[in-house]
């Protein structure tokens, strides 16, 4: 059937190629490249090596069509020529290439007046990186996110931060996790999405905890506590029923409260899974440790409040 | 023969033939027809007396179940004539006339020997003793307000019997599998509310996209409309005069045969 094809004139992906590289490359006869003409050619060529699953012959289509229409002041379609020669970069393996077209083409798209997807290719360029360069991904992820925050467009960011998030806690960079976690949190409020700025704020907790970082988790909940909605939700009670089971220094507690809860099975399955782990370490030493100094921060904390 | 001896040999005759004699026999009978009492009273000793007979006839005999029939038979007719001792009674009070004031008082008494020769006759079994004893000791635990405060507050009361713990045990496996049925209620409610709240988030999210889209497109149909009118100018402008028609498709005509060639 792809023969039939190749025989065909005007389906001959090469011969438009041909044509279009024709009409763009320089000579005595030429000397201007007619990238109005040699554009549509180009795309045609794209396509039909797709097809064809001529993937390095389509991806260099692809370019030479996002060049032409950025000759042609079309930025737009450029960003989504350079978009497709991305995701066929990434089913070749050409890691840095990949980054790079992604990356051009969310500055085509800047350029073209449009920020939000912009943002979104630089954030799907992160997802098509995580296998190959993963600290390029997330530092896409960052900046999709930086993006999105700058437009007062949150909403659509969560399905970044939540990217972001796994790509980190496979990374094992469990600190970082935590802090896109807060981040996420923080948009959502301003979104006034209650029920996914709680979850956010319980997954950073247990995130904290599983990286074995008590203090931090307790500090984590105890600002969580002053924000309304968080406080006065279930999962803020479990994040304490789980916190006193850490201060108890009893990880079969521990388990317990993991495992009786319901608020579990509706956070992000990466973090249900690091719950199920818990408690990571040695706990016990926290029972002596945190139980004066506790009590002493908690008096503390109330004295602040009468003032 | 001396008149004497034929005096006494007729007298003899005569006794030996009485029975047949039905003046005679009336007599007994015709105490009073207005004598209920007595009527009555006869009756039920002829009765008591052929129940007598029955009764001597089942302790001799060996068959059991020949003796069960005729004792209940016994106790059948025991139960009627028993029934029968108030009617007497009242006719006993009666006053019949041409009975003498010391008869009168007598038949009541007459009346309880009856009753108690009834209650005497013999029905072969222990039960009738029996029977007694035991309504007895049912009257003696059905108390239903029993004022003995020893007895309310016994710990005998409130001690577990075979039954109410049962009904206990019942009680409480129900109650665990309706708490259980309740708890998975409860885990299917939990989820359904997660999903209605990430409903609700995504609807907030697409809310003012939808909005944006609507506007766009307002905006494209807007457009759309003007080009199409002022095609419809020109058009109309160019359509004036039919050589212009005719114009057209005769270059129509020519850019197939041309095409034609050069395919």
């Amino acid at each position: 059937m792809g023969d039939i094809k190749h025989r065909d004139k005007e389906n001959d992906p090469d011969r438009m190629m041909r044509k279009g590289d024709k009409l763009t490359k320089l000579s005595l006869t030429r000397w201007t490249s007619d990238w109005a003409r040699a554009t549509p050619y180009y795309e045609q060529a794209a396509n039909l090596f797709k097809i064809a699953k001529k993937t390095e012959k389509a991806k260099e289509a692809h370019e030479r069509a996002a060049m032409g229409q950025e000759r042609l002041a079309s930025p737009w379609h450029a960003g989504k020529h350079m978009e497709s020669a991305g995701a066929l970069a990434k089913e070749l393996g050409l890691w840095n290439e990949v980054a790079d077209f992604f990356r051009r083409a969310s500055e085509l798209y800047i350029e073209s007046g449009k920020p939000q997807p912009a943002a979104e290719a630089l954030s799907r360029g992160g997802r098509a990186l995580e296998d190959g360069l993963p600290d390029e991904a997330v530092k896409m992820y960052l900046e999709a996110v930086g993006i999105f925050e700058e437009e007062q467009r949150e909403q659509m960011a969560f399905d970044t931060y939540r990217s972001a998030t796994s790509l980190y806690i496979k990374l094992q960079r469990y600190t970082d996790a935590a802090t896109m976690l807060l981040r996420w949190g923080q948009s959502a409020d301003k979104c006034k999405a209650t029920s996914t700025q709680c979850k956010t704020c319980v997954g950073a907790v247990i995130v904290y905890l599983y990286a074995q970082d008590f203090k931090q988790a307790e500090q984590c909940q105890n600002d969580l506590s002053m924000i309304d909605a968080y406080f006065q939700s279930e999962q803020n009670r479990f994040a304490e029923q789980l916190l006193n089971a850490y201060r108890e220094g009893n990880p079969e507690e521990v388990k317990h409260v993991v495992k009786s809860s319901g608020v579990i099975n509706h956070l992000d399955h990466m973090i249900i899974r690091l719950a199920k782990q818990l408690p990571v370490g040695d706990i016990s030493h926290l029972a002596e440790s945190s139980g004066a100094g506790g009590e002493a921060a908690a008096e503390g904390l109330e004295e602040d409040d009468l003032t | 023969m001396s008149i004497i001896d034929m005096l006494v040999r007729v007298d003899a005759i005569c006794k030996k033939f009485d029975k047949y004699d039905p003046s005679k026999q009336h007599k007994d009978l015709i105490i009073n027809p207005d004598d209920h009492f007595l009527q009555l009273y006869t009756t039920m000793e002829a009765e008591i007396e052929a129940t007598v007979k029955k009764a001597n006839e089942a302790a001799e005999e060996k068959n059991r179940a020949a003796v069960a029939t005729m004792n209940a038979e016994i106790r059948r007719t025991k139960a009627a004539l028993r029934e029968e001792i108030p009617k007497l009674e009242r006719l006993a009070k009666k006053k019949v006339k041409a009975l003498s004031p010391e008869d009168l008082a007598a038949r009541p008494d007459l009346v309880v020997a009856l009753a108690a020769r009834i209650d005497d006759i013999p029905e072969g079994t222990m039960m009738g003793a029996k029977k007694k004893k035991k309504i007895d000791k049912s009257h003696i635990e059905i108390k239903i307000d029993s004022a003995a405060a020893d007895e309310a507050f016994s710990s005998e009361r409130y001690e577990h019997t075979a039954e109410s713990a049962a009904y206990q045990e019942e009680f409480q496996h129900r109650k665990n599998k309706q708490d259980q049925n309740l708890d998975i209620i409860s885990e299917g409610l939990s989820t359904l509310k997660n999903m209605a709240e990430d409903i609700s988030e995504e609807l907030d999210k697409q809310d003012p996209m939808v909005g944006e889209m609507e506007e766009k497109i307002d905006k494209a149909t807007g457009d759309l409309t003007k080009n199409n009118a002022r095609m419809k100018e020109v058009v109309s402008k160019i359509r004036s005069g039919r050589n212009f028609c005719i114009d057209v498709i005769l270059l129509c005509v020519l850019l197939g045969i041309a095409a034609y060639i050069y395919k």
